[in-house]
């Protein structure tokens, strides 16, 4: 029996259970999907009751991202969303490679080093987080107001770099903490110096550790639209906040324009994902299985 | 000069005191073995010589230098971790060139040097690869080369012989061996295989519960044992133990046993002094008893012997020899014998054996330390 049951495990799925995965999955992934064709209908197949599943795909909204026609009518005028595309991804990457060689830092230091009192200084960390953003967004308003960060880059940056640091430092620390200390000795007996141990020994064991924690980081920093609205000036808006601004106008909500927006939006974060993905099963379960 | 000198060694982690006053000196050149049992504190120790663990108290001096509080990096010594320790994203090359890529080697000189160490550890079919696909014999040996890649002068092997197959542990041991006399090397070496230490060791030093028990040659070891638990740790297959009483005069002092008495052992005078009544331990090398029936009477010779009425109670065969168990009375004793010698016996049969005193040993049974 238990040797039936072995070999059931191993089998490879069957016909029902791949169908039956796939329609869960597809459950799961229609709102994206919709969106997805959504942003290749006009404006009355968008609109269309019963909706409509089959249709001319049109490039027009996403031209209309970009350009628009000037009141005369004659001319093609910029929206501005390039300008906000470049914004979001310099922004979140920055901020997120910078909350990642910061956290990593004190991860390491965390784990290897621990202070009197260590849990106590990562609890406080995490307190940061436990609060609603729409709580610290007023006294992290007027400081931006008082310091002249509002509206600039680095003020964002600095921003969306606290905002994934205890996040980064508890990731990146219980990833050291499955390290083999033995390894990182036998580093030092064999001539390595601190550094060495840090930069040759420790961090190519965690590339999969890393990659996992800046997909989860840039995701969240990615979709970031309270602070960002708040904080961003008009060359420093990042896309959440511009989209949020095409709602409204005379015409109404362009669905549309948005679901363009959105599929657009999506692109950098697939491919980051995609890339990484190998590594990011391998992060999140790392640890639990015995290599 | 002595290569490696240990003072007093102390270490807790927490409430548990793993190591409480551990002394030794190695001598250049000398292979020496650190023998005991899990969590004695062998690991412990090496850590310490190679400056990977604090010490809580105690010294280490090193070449002469006190070494106890210095910088790991740059001590002219290597160590084989239990645990391998190997470099996991690096190729099995990669980790074998990595000590002598520290120390700024050319890359010729680092090619030859590792394709060597590869070569006599068979290895050379694994170097692309990276440990985690190796095998746990592979693994071992991928740990030992890089600790002889750079030939220190100091070697520290914690167990390294575990994980190998039977044939393979036995070319590895020569190999060591071979290594030592060729090389010159300090070698300390941890293990808890009494045969391992006995084989290898010029001198071993026997921990337990954080301290050392007796340090000394193996035959120091084997013939000299300061307590019971040295007795029972070295020698194979395990010293006789019997419970025995001080009877006697007081300048004739006699050991009785469930199964007679004796007297004029080596310990007989450093006996004298115990009041009688005082509670003893006797004991006995299996390999020291034999039997009686082609001696027949002759054992008159004062003492030499004892004489024991013993039963055949189980039969070990273990290829060349043969292990006996036997019951005297109720009591239970071991006796070793060639198999040509052994097969004339079988279970239940009476055995008269002889017993030579002059090799037995005698302990205080309270406090385990030998009388002597
Ligand atoms: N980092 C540590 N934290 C807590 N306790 C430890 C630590 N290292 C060792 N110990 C304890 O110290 C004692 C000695 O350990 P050690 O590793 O030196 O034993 P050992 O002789 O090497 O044993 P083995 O043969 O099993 O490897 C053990 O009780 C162990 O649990
Ligand atoms: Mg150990």
């Amino acid at each position: 029996m238990f040797g039936k049951r072995k070999e059931r495990g191993l089998r490879e799925a069957g016909w029902g259970q791949t169908l039956f995965a796939g329609a869960i999955g597809l459950i799961y992934f229609f709102p994206v999907l919709w969106i997805i064709m959504t942003a290749f209908k006009t404006r009355t197949d968008a609109l269309a009751t019963p909706p409509k599943f089959i249709f001319t795909p049109t490039l027009d909204n996403f031209v209309s991202v970009f350009w628009r026609v000037s009141q005369q009518g004659n001319e093609a005028i910029s929206t501005g969303f390039g300008l906000y595309f470049f914004n979001s991804v310099f922004v979140a990457a920055s901020g997120v490679l910078l909350a990642l060689i910061i956290g990593t830092l004190a991860a390491y230091g965390f784990s290897r080093y621990p202070l009197k009192g260590n849990d106590t200084y990562l609890f406080v960390i995490l307190t940061t987080r436990m609060l609603p953003p729409i709580i610290v967004i007023i006294p992290i308003f007027l400081m931006f107001r008082l310091t002249g960060m509002s509206g600039s880059y680095y003020g964002v940056i600095l921003l969306y770099a606290a905002f994934n640091l205890p996040f980064s430092i508890w990731m990146m620390k219980s990833f050291f903490d499955e390290l083999s200390g033995d390894v990182e000795d036998a580093a030092r007996l064999d001539g390595s110096s601190e550094r060495g141990v840090f930069f040759r020994i420790c961090l190519p064991q965690l590339k999969a550790g890393l990659a996992a924690t800046a997909v989860f980081a840039l995701i969240l920093t990615w979709n970031e639209f309270l602070f960002a609205l708040l904080l961003t000036g008009s060359d420093t808006r990042t896309v959440p906040v511009a989209m949020a601004r095409t709602i409204g106008g005379e015409l109404g909500v362009d669905w549309g324009l948005l679901a363009a927006i959105i599929t657009l939006f999506l692109i950098p974060v697939f491919g980051v994902t995609y890339l990484l993905q190998n590594h990011l099963l391998r992060g999140v379960t790392f640890g639990t299985i015995k290599k | 000069m002595s290569h490696l000198i240990i003072q007093d060694l102390h270490k807790s982690f927490g409430d548990l005191r793993a190591l409480q006053g551990v002394d030794m000196v190695v001598e250049k050149g000398e292979f020496f073995v650190l023998l005991g049992p899990s969590a004695a504190g062998k690991t412990t120790t090496l850590r310490m010589v190679c400056g990977i663990e604090r010490a809580d108290q105690g010294r280490v001096v090193f070449d002469g230098e006190d070494v106890t509080g210095a910088e790991v990096r740059g001590r002219d010594m290597a160590m084989v971790f239990q645990t391998f320790a190997l470099y996991p994203h690096m190729t099995i090359f990669d980790n074998l060139a990595y000590p002598l890529r520290q120390s700024g080697m050319a890359k010729a000189d680092v090619v030859q040097r590792v394709n060597e160490v590869a070569e006599m550890l068979r290895l050379g079919h694994t170097l692309a690869r990276k440990p985690g696909t190796a095998s746990g014999g592979e693994q071992q040996r991928v740990a030992i080369g890089r600790a002889l890649v750079r030939r220190p002068s100091l070697l520290l092997l914690d167990e390294p012989l575990t994980n190998l197959d039977a044939k393979l542990r036995f070319d590895t041991r020569a190999e060591f061996k071979r290594l030592h006399r060729e090389l010159g090397m300090t070698i300390v070496y941890a293990t808890p295989d009494e045969l391992e230490a006995l084989s290898m060791g010029q001198r071993i030093a026997l921990l337990r519960g954080g301290r050392i028990v007796q340090t000394g040659t193996p035959d120091e070891l084997y013939t000299k044992p300061q307590d019971t638990y040295v007795a029972g740790m070295v020698g194979s297959p395990k010293v006789n133990l019997i419970p025995a009483i001080r009877r006697g005069a007081d300048d004739a002092p006699l050991v009785e046993m469930p199964f007679g008495a004796v007297q004029n052992g080596p310990w007989a005078d450093a006996l004298k002094p115990f009041p009688v009544g005082s509670e003893l331990i006797f004991g006995f090398r299996p390999h020291d008893v034999a039997p009686a029936t082609d001696t027949g009477g002759d054992d008159g010779d004062g003492g030499g012997t004892m004489r024991i009425a013993a039963k055949v109670h189980l039969i070990e065969p273990l290829g060349d020899v043969v292990i006996l168990d036997l019951t005297a009375g109720e009591t239970q004793l071991k006796m070793v014998l060639p198999e040509e010698q052994a097969i004339r016996y079988s279970v239940g049969d009476d055995v008269p054996v002889n017993l030579r005193v002059e090799n037995s040993f005698l302990f205080a049974r309270e406090t385990g330390t030998a009388i002597c």
